[in-house]
């Protein structure tokens, strides 16, 4: 681990505590958790282990019981929705299992969501959605509606509107779940090629041969982090 | 403000692929402004025909008639009452203080011929003074009968400005004979065009006015008097109360005795429209407003559909940083376009009625950008209304649950 590298994310001993009846559920147990500048990371666990929950706290979408979360020096842990929106819309890229792709819009349009609700204008925004597809290399497929795409494509088109706002981390659940093995390898290569252009990546994946490719692995276990290495 | 118009036009995309369901929820809608447009226009425009008719009666005019103006006619109380008489006016003329001009009006209907063309015409057989006394309308072409005339029971007539149309292919009336139940009378002068009026007998349009004197040598048959009094306007109300006593008197009427005769004037009417025109507007507006209030929610029930539906790509612009404000104008634009749609429609079924009907010359109906103006106000306040809560709702959705749902 190269320490010496900038701190993109600080998570200090958090939990997330629901509150299901009468249980107490503990998704999170003081978890602890710092994240580089160019970190290309798994996180491992199996269903209910808290990996979801811990994604869904880095990405912004939920925020810690307990604990703090820092981003980029930002309290993320005391932040409001719309406070909480913006942090998404400018400093986290998201790429899903199910690619999440909008079925009524193309190619083009799909990627430029995120730019929707960042300031910049019509013209900025296809020309930023245009270079993000040309980087996945869909460049000839920019009008294609999802439908007209392969699982691949599909999930290459999200990747290209998870990088469209130029985000501080990429988070990654799942991005092979729904492809089959070719079309996987070829994500994961192009993964591994957005983190040697200097990308900060995390994957949450329940399949080793996923996991064993980042660069450095963690795995969650009854809500507490049991290995980092 | 950029981002607020991002966020409409999302919503409005979601307009454009909905198609179908949008027109029939905006039907509803369709209907509401249909109506209460129908209803505005038409309040206003027998307003305006009513207004006409005022007119021609006149706000300084007294009618001695044996019956009241009432659209709630009691005939069987009127009925035996006795016929109004050309005599009592010697009266009137001697004790008046207040009545400044006097003439009788013997009214009956009969068809009028010229050449092989026949019409029923309305015809009055008046004083000479009858021609200073007009009101709503004057002579335009050609000229009233004189004293002379009138003295010698002269067969000349003036009529009014439908005639023209009706007899003589638009050429004009005046020399041209026609004959009236048999017998032959020369036009002297034509009135100008009245348009349609909304009280009985209230248009001037199809009428022949002759000599009283003329009138009673050739038109014996069926038909009734009345008594034309002129007083000056603000003196209107007192000539009212002095005439009825002069009446009473002429009749020899005793004070317990009702009176078995009517002074009318046009305020008699007035009154009885207003609360006629109150309660078409009344009934209009009552059935707007349960159509109106029936499409909220409909717009609302679709609304609900829509988030229902797009739970998961509400899910997904959240987590690519759409906040809870852009998801509220999403959706609120979304209803309220489905609302100025429905509008739209109705103002457009309405324009095309009112062209049919003006066409048609069926009751004229009045037509106004206000209407427009008023009609996009209510669109927006019921999709404002009833998009409120599902936008709320879509708005409010966590992105964790949100993505989730299948």
């Amino acid at each position: 681990m190269a320490k010496s590298k900038k701190e993109i994310i600080s998570i200090k001993s958090i939990s997330k505590i629901y509150h299901l009846g009468d249980n107490v559920v503990k998704a999170l147990d003081k978890a602890s958790l710092s994240i580089y500048e160019n970190d290309f990371i798994s996180i491992m666990g199996p269903s209910g282990s808290g990996k979801s929950t811990l994604m869904n706290i880095i990405g912004c979408l939920d925020v810690p019981t307990n604990g703090t979360y820092k981003f980029n020096n930002q309290l993320i842990s005391k932040m409001n929705d719309s406070q909480l929106a913006n942090i998404r819309n400018e400093k986290i890229g998201f790429v899903f299992q199910t690619f999440n792709l909008l079925p009524k819009l193309n190619a083009v349009q799909n990627v430029e969501v995120p730019l929707i609700y960042s300031s910049l204008n019509r013209k900025e925004r296809l020309e930023r959605s245009k270079e993000a597809l040309n980087i996945v290399g869909l460049s000839d497929r920019m009008s294609h509606k999802p439908n007209e795409l392969s699982g691949g494509q599909r999930q290459r088109v999200a990747i290209a509107r998870a990088l469209v706002n130029k985000p501080s981390i990429i988070l990654a659940d799942e991005p092979t779940g729904n492809l089959d093995s070719k079309s996987g390898e070829e994500i994961l290569k192009f993964l591994d090629k957005l983190h040697k252009a200097g990308n900060t990546l995390i994957i949450v994946t329940h399949e080793k041969s996923v996991a064993k490719r980042a660069k450095r692995r963690i795995e969650i276990f009854d809500g507490k982090i049991t290995l980092d290495e | 403000m950029n981002d607020i118009i991002k966020n409409i036009l999302i919503g409005l995309s979601a307009i454009r692929s909905n198609i179908v369901r949008v027109a029939l929820t905006s039907l509803g809608l369709t209907i509401g402004i249909f109506t209460v447009s129908i209803v505005t226009a038409g309040v206003s425009s027998i307003d305006k025909e009513f207004a006409k008719s005022m007119a021609y009666y006149g706000n300084d005019k007294l009618y001695v008639s044996t019956w009241p103006w009432s659209f709630d006619f009691d005939w069987w109380k009127y009925r035996n009452r006795p016929k109004v008489k050309e005599e009592s006016l010697s009266y009137i003329n001697q004790y008046s203080e207040y009545v400044t001009d006097v003439s009788v009006k013997k009214n009956t209907w009969i068809k009028a011929t010229y050449q092989n063309k026949a019409s029923w015409l309305q015809i009055n057989g008046v004083y000479p003074s009858y021609g200073d006394m007009l009101s709503g309308t004057k002579v335009v072409n050609g000229r009233f009968f004189s004293q002379n005339e009138w003295d010698l029971q002269r067969r000349v007539v003036i009529v009014g400005g439908k005639v023209r149309e009706g007899f003589f292919d638009g050429e004009s009336p005046i020399g041209q004979k026609i004959k009236i139940g048999g017998v032959t009378v020369e036009i002297i002068g034509e009135l100008k065009e009245q348009g349609m009026g909304m009280v009985p007998g209230g248009t001037l349009d199809n009428l022949v006015i002759m000599p009283s004197t003329t009138f009673k040598r050739i038109l014996t048959r069926w038909g009734f008097d009345e008594l034309v009094l002129r007083a000056k306007p603000e003196d209107l109300n007192k000539a009212k109360e002095e005439v009825a006593m002069i009446m009473r008197v002429a009749r020899k009427l005793r004070p317990d005795q009702e009176d078995n005769f009517s002074v009318n004037s046009a305020d008699a009417y007035q009154s009885q429209f207003d609360s006629l025109k109150t309660a078409i507007a009344a009934m209009g507006f009552m059935v707007t407003g349960i159509s109106l209030v029936v499409s909220g929610i409909g717009i609302m029930n679709v609304m609900f559909v829509s988030v229902k539906e797009r739970t998961k790509e509400i899910g997904l612009r959240k987590a690519m940083g759409a906040t809870n404000n852009n998801i509220l104008i999403q959706f609120l634009s979304e209803a309220i376009a489905i609302s100025i749609i429905g509008g739209t429609i109705g103002i457009a079924l309405v324009k095309l009625i009112t062209i049919a009907l003006s066409s048609y010359g069926g009751l004229p109906v009045d037509f106004d950008l206000l209407l427009i103006f008023y009609t996009f106000i209510i669109c927006v306040f019921i999709g404002v209304i009833s998009g409120m809560i599902p936008a709320r709702t879509a708005a409010n959705l966590n992105p964790i649950d949100a993505l989730r749902h299948e």
